[in-house]
């Protein structure tokens, strides 16, 4: 016998443990059938354990009255555990949104003076920086807290700015700014207002793009929103007819049946999965047709079309799901339908300034001006300032990361500093600033939960209340990890979706 | 070191220059990177529509002289007149220099984020102010000059070293220079990729472009070059046409130089 020829290797029959797919194949449904019984095994251990040891897992605690009072927010003194973990996550969220709002300014302020040709306000960026970051973040709320709360007594009728401005070590009071009755009839004029906007940017743009004279398309559709504003505090009571219009539309969900909004999920869903995987499909067929699916294609596809049916799954057996979603919907426009039917001349805002009321034996802030408590601005000052020295050295580093040759050639084809600046070197430095601000954000949203030392009312502070006075430990700790996995994970996704968007083209 | 003015033309080329006036103007500028000189009092004069060829060993101050032209290095001693506009700190006189002279580098740089048209069209547009579709057009107009129409709308990552360093002519004479500068524009290119730009080149220098070239391709310098500046040590060492400079050098460090390089 002669040695095998190249023919007969090739077409020889690979056995099958030594197929790479199928060694692969076996290996992801292998690991998918460990994880999954290892989680069904714990979930009912962990339900035997409870039971036995009678601890209660049920959310029910949620309706019952608790006494908390909440330090500040849309309800001080709510009645009811669920009100109260609302108001507290309420307070969170707007940390967490003010915080990476200054955050970032603030970041890119200090990043841009660390790269400045003046000596001075680059050592002053880099103590910034040094300073705020090497100093662990509790420090420094205690800090803000406690330089704070040195502040002068509120005295009636005291205040820098008497009757406007007050700061004490109650906090800084000034005047609100609130929306008033008419807000959501003039919010539709300005929602026209945008749409206008959109074409009169388009405009404007096309007339820059054909004779190349600068027109300021965006400042253009500002100033049309602008206008829009400005004259539907005058009209907006034109479009009260819209309350009788949501007042049929709650109608209409009311008499909707419970299998309607079921219906509508199960198609959405399985809807949502053809289209993803037909598009999947096309995007993977060459030009004459050809298929080429890898192993992990077909994964993702496998994978897409089993969430899809546990959707639908979920939708048929949970019919509590679809009662909620019609109730909502109908309480909303049941809502909406009151807002819009209101006198006529009902101001769309009004404004109230700082008062001071008489509280048992103290003098203390009213509700007319918008107050920032002392627990509010110690958080929101330590987590603002740590969280821009980060921030600032992304962006220094993103910069930096242009090469030095992409500065020259645009230099060197005329553009100005301005110019170069705009449209070579912050284009290609956000790609770099992004993931690890990203990360920075959610940060920011996770140490806000710091504020239980000095007293904020946010999430984890009022969920150790709730605990401690209903002791149901689990279900709380359980909201908890939801509530900023949901915050996180909302975040990562954003920040996901402008990467990929900004992602630079390559071979 | 020899009188740096225009000479006879060479063999190929019978252009006259005597008559042309001045576009490059160099009077004992000096440069120094701390203690290190990297230009020694270097005067020349390089004429309009008249290409010069920089030659020299690395690290001579070919580089630094030609980025001074432009002022992407700020040069310390001497002064510098291009198109009868002196570059001082005056900010206006270096944007209206850097409006009418293309540069091309040796690693491309071109944008990354911006499609091969928008690369081309970038300046016109926003330096130039012309409208879009007219510096669309004009792009498209210089990459078919180049080879290159069909990669229009492709990102610079996805072309060849030669395609994107053709790319960079473009985008430098979508401005219209009047003055072309190339800082070693085929030494970061595959062999196969170098005549292609050097095709473009040549083509570009017939047509009457004033053009001052830092290179190592002496093919070039010997075929297109009205004049050869040889450079050592931050001074220029010889000046002459490229039939005078190949032949019979009069400078012994010239002498040594092709020696070792040919």
């Amino acid at each position: 016998m002669t040695a095998p020829t190249t023919q007969q290797r090739v077409s020889h029959r690979v056995p099958l443990w030594r197929d790479v797919i199928v060694i692969k194949w076996v290996t992801q449904v292998f690991l998918l059938v460990v994880v999954l019984s290892a989680m069904l095994f714990l979930a009912s251990q962990a339900g035997d354990n409870l039971r036995a040891r009678n601890i209660n897992t049920e959310f029910d605690f949620l309706h019952e009255p608790v006494m908390i009072q909440i330090s500040e927010g849309i309800d001080t003194h709510p009645d009811t555990g669920a009100r109260a973990l609302w108001s507290a996550m309420v307070n969170t969220l707007r940390i967490s949104g003010a915080g990476i709002i200054f955050a970032t300014l603030l970041g890119v302020v200090v990043g841009l003076a660390r790269l400045s040709d003046n000596w001075l306000v680059r050592r002053i960026a880099s103590m910034w920086v040094e300073g705020f970051r090497n100093i662990p973040l509790l420090v420094q709320m205690i800090f803000f807290f406690s330089a704070l709360t040195a502040l002068p007594r509120v005295g009636l009728g005291s205040g820098p700015v008497n009757g406007w401005l007050h700061i004490s070590n109650k906090g800084i009071s000034m005047p609100r700014v609130f929306i008033a009755d008419g807000f959501y009839q003039w919010a539709v004029v300005v929602l026209i207002g945008a749409v206008a906007a959109h074409y009169v940017r388009r405009h404007r743009q096309r007339i820059q793009d054909e004779t190349g004279a600068s027109t300021s398309p965006i400042l253009w559709a500002l100033a049309t929103v602008a206008l829009f504003g400005l004259v539907g505090l005058f009209v907006h009571p034109v479009f009260s007819w819209l309350g009788p219009v949501f007042g049929s539309i709650a109608d209409l969900f009311d008499s909707l049946p419970n299998t309607a909004p079921q219906v509508l999920f199960s198609a959405v869903a399985i809807g949502v999965a053809t289209i993803w995987i037909r598009r999947f499909l096309s995007a993977h067929r060459s030009a004459r047709g050809h298929l080429s699916l890898s192993d992990d294609d077909w994964f993702r596809m496998i994978f897409v079309a089993l969430a899809s049916l546990a959707v639908v799954l979920l939708v048929v057996r949970w019919s509590g799901l679809s009662a909620w979603a019609l109730n909502s919907s109908r309480d909303l426009s049941e809502v909406l339908e009151t807002k819009f039917e209101v006198d006529g001349a009902a101001r769309p805002f009004d404004a109230m300034r700082p008062d001071i009321i008489q509280k048992s034996r103290f003098p203390n802030y009213g509700k007319n001006g918008l107050t920032m408590s002392i627990g509010f601005a110690s958080v929101f000052f330590a987590v603002v300032f740590y969280t821009s020295a980060f921030i600032g050295e992304n962006v220094r580093g993103g910069i930096l990361a242009v090469p030095k040759g992409q500065t020259e050639a645009a230099k060197a084809v005329g553009l100005k500093r301005g110019q170069v600046l705009r449209h070579v070197v912050l284009p290609q430095a956000i790609r770099v600033i992004m993931p690890p601000t990203g990360n920075q954000y959610l940060n920011l949203l996770k140490n806000t939960s710091l504020a239980i030392a000095v007293g904020y009312s946010d999430m984890v502070q009022v969920g150790t209340t709730v605990f401690n006075q209903t002791g149901m430990t689990l279900p709380v700790v359980a909201i908890w990890m939801l509530f900023y996995l949901s915050c996180s994970l909302t975040i990562s996704v954003f920040v996901n979706w402008f990467n990929v968007r900004m992602r630079l083209v390559e071979r | 070191m020899s009188d740096a003015t225009a000479t006879e033309p060479t063999g190929g080329h019978t252009k006259d220059l005597s008559r042309a006036r001045d576009m490059i103007l160099c009077e004992d500028v000096s440069k120094w990177y701390g203690d290190f000189q990297a230009l020694d009092k270097v005067s020349a004069t390089i004429k309009e529509q008249e290409v010069v060829v920089v030659l020299g060993p690395s690290g001579g101050g070919k580089s630094t002289w030609i980025r001074c032209i432009n002022r992407l290095e700020i040069h310390q001693e001497g002064r510098i007149i291009v198109d009868d506009v002196e570059l001082t700190n005056d900010l206006r006189n270096i944007e209206q220099v850097r409006s009418e002279v293309g540069m091309v580098f040796q690693q491309f740089n071109l944008f990354p984020h911006l499609k091969v048209i928008d690369n081309v069209s970038l300046a016109p547009i926003w330096v130039r102010k012309k409208p879009r579709a007219e510096a669309e057009e004009q792009a498209m107009a210089l990459l078919e000059r180049v080879g290159i129409p069909e990669q229009a709308h492709k990102y610079p990552g996805q072309l060849s070293g030669g395609q994107q360093q053709r790319v960079a002519i473009a985008r430098a004479l979508a401005m219209e220079p009047k003055i072309m500068l190339f800082d070693e524009v085929t030494s970061a290119l595959d062999p196969e990729m170098v005549k292609e730009v050097l095709d473009i080149m040549k083509a570009l220098a017939l047509s009457g472009m004033t053009m001052m070239v830092v290179t190592h391709e002496m093919g070039f310098a010997k075929e297109v070059a009205d004049r050869i500046m040889f450079m050592e040590e931050g001074q220029i060492v010889e000046v002459g046409t490229p039939t005078h400079f190949f032949e019979n050098p009069t400078e012994d460090r010239t002498k040594l130089f092709l020696s070792q390089i040919l």
